[in-house]
Parts: structure tokens; sequence; C-alpha cells
């Protein structure tokens, strides 16, 4: 796709994703390079249904064998230039495969530069760590800030979900394995001053070499993660998952309401929707909270199962309907 | 002699009365056990002694890193402010956290610090210089260009305390597990799930030092922070631990602030 001369040496594992705005406001994906096992696949670009103009490109992040083997590491680079967007997804669990020791990790990079106004939206499905394997993952979201503007205004955009699953239940996994790691910082970065650290989310699942000492640690969770909301684009998303929490049942209080489902009272659509997902939250033993800290929006939950967690998540995108809207209905491909 | 203002030190910052308004919190626990029915008393009391351990583990490898730097970076006070700050992305810890922090400061300005000598080891001077520094900047701080604020989450400061108070730094470490611990189990008394000498008995028992130490043995590593995990490397472990705090702001009735 790309035809510049001097290609850097290629590295296993190594990847460029680039998307250029070429002026006056047309974005182009103007590098997409990858190495073994590293595969980027980039359909058409999508325009959205309320800005025509605001056309969304879209990679599929794939590896050979839908996962990562032992010492597998991936290296992304991706570079959104001024007002441009991008959707980022996967194809299926990330699989990772058995370590034969603690020593061999799997590492997967991911550095994104996100210039002013530009938004990501990068909600893959979970990753799938199997019985011993050995990973770590860092995920680094550079947010130019422009120094004229008042405060951070004109920054870029951010959705990004960061799950993880207890392996293959079927097979009688259930968070058995060795090392499992992801963090997930945001720096913001003015032009001629120093970066600076606005949110650090890291968790870290070690068995610290006694067997299916993790499991314990999850109270029965088989999936746990964590979607992060920053900026201009995912503000109205943000503010839902904060006033949805407010207004969650209280824990250890009477439900004066159970039972009676003929209340003469004006039940608008959001009530509606907001009691069949509470119902089916307690189904799916979902369990989440919401926290809005230096302008981000940090949302963490946990459920019995994957399936559990994805309906949950989906559902919650949908009904606020921000995401489909500005991104487009590709965005949610991995929520389905 | 310098043992001896140590000991003096350890016995002051190890005291429930120090005012650091510790007895408000419970580190998520009033949350947790409202989340679990508990068909016995003794069902309960297992289930808190699970919580107990997990709580110790979590709050060592996401706090231990910072108490560890404040001790021997005290210059950096602010920017592990900031960094705690990103790192704790629940608004229930983070208001448990800067509260005892604040309170912390205020212990040093108000009494601490009188405590410090010429006579002090270099170490202990520059702990002090920068506590009172932190304090004097905190008080006119504002939001600087990027929205961002100076806030006195308490992992750091402590450590700084501790180390303007010439405690070693595995005394440090150990003093706040410790005190984590103690906090707990007092809420764990007032939430009638166990009794006071039951309670005596966990803080006496060789299983909670058995967590303390392995905690400090794998964030804070060996003397003098080798082997430690560096700041960046802090991490959630036990990850429920967020969702029970997170939730905390949705019981029906509460005694506690965390």
């Amino acid at each position: 796709m790309s035809s510049t001369f001097a290609s850097p040496p290629s590295t296993p594992g190594n990847g460029i994703i680039h998307l250029a705005l070429l002026p006056p406001n047309t974005p182009r994906l103007k590098t997409v390079k990858y190495q073994y096992p590293l595969k980027l696949i980039s359909p058409g670009p999508l325009r959205t249904a309320d800005e025509p103009y605001h056309s969304v490109h879209t990679v599929y992040l794939l590896t050979y064998g839908g996962g990562l083997v032992a010492g597998d590491t991936i290296d992304l680079h991706i570079i959104l230039e001024q007002a441009t967007r991008l959707v980022l997804l996967t194809q299926g669990s990330t699989k990772l495969f058995k370590s034969p020791s603690r020593d061999i990790i799997s590492k997967q990079n991911t550095v994104v530069d996100l210039a002013l106004g530009s938004a990501l939206c990068f909600l893959p499905d979970p990753i799938q760590p199997f019985e011993k394997a050995c990973f770590e993952q860092r995920q680094i979201y550079n947010l130019a800030v422009d120094e004229d503007a008042e405060g951070v205004s004109g920054t870029g955009s951010l959705c990004v979900l960061d799950w993880v699953c207890n392996g293959r239940p079927a097979n009688g996994e259930n968070w058995s394995f060795l090392r499992y790691g992801s963090k997930n910082e945001i720096y913001l970065c003015p032009v001629n001053g120093k970066r600076r650290l606005l949110l650090r989310d890291s968790l870290l699942l070690d068995d610290e070499g006694a067997d299916g000492s993790v499991v314990t640690r999850m109270d029965g969770l088989g999936v746990y993660g964590t979607l992060i909301l920053y900026g201009s684009v995912f503000r109205s998303l943000g503010q839902f998952f904060m006033d949805e929490f407010s207004v969650m049942p209280r824990i250890g209080g009477r439900k004066w309401d159970s039972g009676s489902e003929d209340g003469e009272e004006d039940v608008d659509e959001a009530a509606m929707k907001r009691a069949v997902r509470q119902r089916q939250e307690l189904a799916d033993g979902l369990l989440w909270s919401v926290a809005s800290v230096r302008g981000c929006v940090v949302v963490k939950f946990g459920a019995k199962e994957v399936e559990g967690g994805r309906k949950w998540l989906r559902t919650m995108l949908i009904d606020e309907g921000s995401v489909w809207r500005e991104l487009g209905e590709r965005a949610l491909l991995c929520l389905r | 002699m310098a043992t001896n203002g140590a000991l003096h030190a350890l016995l002051l910052l190890s005291d429930s009365a120090l005012p650091l308004g510790s007895f408000a919190f419970s580190s998520g626990l009033e949350s947790f056990l409202a989340h679990h029915k508990h068909n016995s008393a003794s069902h309960r009391l297992q289930a808190f002694d699970h919580f107990l351990e997990h709580s110790v583990a979590n709050i060592a490898s996401t706090a231990i890193p910072y108490v560890v730097s404040g001790y021997h970076n005290p210059d950096s006070l602010e920017e592990l402010d900031n960094d705690f700050d990103a790192s704790t992305p629940c608004t229930v810890a983070r208001r448990a956290s800067i509260s005892q922090g604040k309170a912390l400061l205020a212990i040093w300005d108000r009494a601490l610090r009188s405590s410090l000598s010429p006579s002090s080891s270099p170490e202990s001077q520059r702990a002090g210089a920068a506590l009172t520094a932190f304090s004097a900047a905190l008080k006119t701080s504002k939001p600087d260009a990027l929205g961002l604020q100076m806030n006195a989450h308490f992992p750091s400061l402590f450590g700084a305390v501790c180390c303007a108070l010439s405690l070693p730094e595995h005394e440090a470490t150990y003093l706040f597990l410790l005190n984590h611990a103690k906090t707990l189990l007092s809420a764990a008394v007032r939430a009638s799930v166990l009794g006071p000498y039951q309670s005596q008995a966990v803080l006496a028992s060789a299983r909670l030092q058995g967590w303390i130490e392995a905690s400090i043995a794998s964030t804070a590593g060996g003397i003098g922070g080798k082997g430690g995990i560096a700041v960046e490397d802090a991490a959630v472990t036990v990850p429920p631990m967020d969702l029970w705090m997170g939730r905390h702001e949705l019981l029906y009735s509460r005694i506690f602030n965390s």
C-alpha cells in the first residue's frame, strides 16, 4: 500500500498504520505495513450517517493462528493525523498459547499517536489466555495538545476496550495461565513541553508459582475488562455511563417496585431499556462501576462469562448510540 | 540514638490514634460483604479472611512502589502524586487516598515537622524539606495548563514522612501494610464480622505477617528498593477489588467512606 523508498528494516511482529489527511479533508491510509506473525487488513473506508465528510477507516488486527505463540512479540505503531478517524477490530479472541516456561513471555506493544481532533475506536474481542500462557501487553496513547487552546480542548478522542477471559472453560481452564499483564496509558503531549501521564490502568495476574492462585482472586468472574473513554467524540457516551451508574438500584435496599408491572406512571423509553438491561446484568452476574477522573471516563466490568460481558457492552453502546453515529456500525462488530 | 529516634517515630506512626481518619474507610470491605450472601458467621469470617489476604496483596501491588519511591525520591513528590492520581481510576479509592494524604500532611505541618533537628541525617532533612514544600504548594495549587491538579495522595507522602522521621525503608513498607490491615480489621469489628479478640488474634497471627512480608518481597524487593517494582509497573492484582470499591457508592446504607 505504501511506496516509500527507504522501507524500515523488517522485524518480526512489527506493524505501522499511518492514517494521513490529504488536503482539504480526505483521510487516507498512507501506510499499512506488517510482519509475521502480525497481519493487518484494511477494507475500504465508510462514511458515517450524520457527518458525510467524515470517512472512517477500519483496520483488522490479525495474527496467524489467531493468537500468539510463546515468545512472539508484536510492536504496532499507529499514527492518526489531524481529524482522522480509525476503527480497530479483531476477528475473534486473541488466543495466548502455552509457554514452555515463565521466562518466555509473549508481548504486544501498541503505540498510538493521536493528532488534534482525531479519534480512535478500539473495541476488540477479549484476550483468551490458555493454560500456562505467559503474556504482557502495553498500550500507549499519546494525545497531542494544542498549546494555544484553553486547557485540553481539541485533543483527540479515545474509546478503547481491554478485556481478558478465563481461557477455555470447556477444556477445564479457569484463569490457569502463568502470567497476564496489561497496561493502558494515556499521555498528554504538549508540542513544546514534557508529556504528562493522564491515565494509567494496569492489571497484573501472576500465579507466582502457585497453581490456580489467580482464580481465587477473580471471585467467580469469567471475564474482566476496562473501557476507557476520552475526548469530545465520546463525551456523551461517558456521561451516559455515569448517569446509568447513578440510577442503579441500591445494593441491600428493598425493591419496592418488584412484582407490579402495572404502574400508571410514565415509563419512558430509556427507563424501559434500563430495566431490561438491569435484569440481564443480574442474570449474567455482571458487575460494573464507572469513574470520571482527570477528564477520562473509566468503566470496569466483570461477568461470569464472555457472552454476558459482550452483551452488556453492546447494549450500553447501542442504547446510547454515539459510537454508531460517529464511527459507523462496523465499530461494534466485535461485540456482536 | 538514631535507632531510638526511629523506634519513637515507628510507634507514633503505628498509633491508631494518629489523626488520619482511617477509621472512616473499609477499603471495599463493606461493599464486598454487601455483594456476598453469607449464611453463617463462620462462613462470613472465612470470606473476610480471604478478603484481607487479597486486600493486603492488592494495596501492596498498587501503592508500595509509591511508598518506596516517595521514601527515596522525595524531590519528585509532585510527579509521584500526579502519577498515582492517574493510576487510581476509582472514585472511592481516590477519595480515601486523598483524604488520608491531606490528613498526613496536616500532621506533618503541625506536629511531626518540629521533630526534625539540625542533627538529623541529610536524607531526613531532604524529605522534610520536600514535604514542607509540597504542603505549601498544595495550598496554592490551581489546575495547570492541562487541567491537572495536585491531590496529596497518601502512599508517596507516607514514604516521605517515614524517611523524614528516619525510619528504615523496610519498617516503612511494613508499617504501611500493617496499618492497612489494622484499618480493615477495625472496620470488620464494626461491621460485626468478628469480635475484638478475634481481630487481635488475626493481627497477631503468623499468617498476616506472612502475607505482609510476601507482599513486600514481591513489590518493594530487597533492602534499598533493589529488585522492587518501579512506580510505572504498579498494578492491580485483584481485579474485583476495583469493582467492589467502585460499587461502594451503590450501597443502600453505608457506615464507611470506602
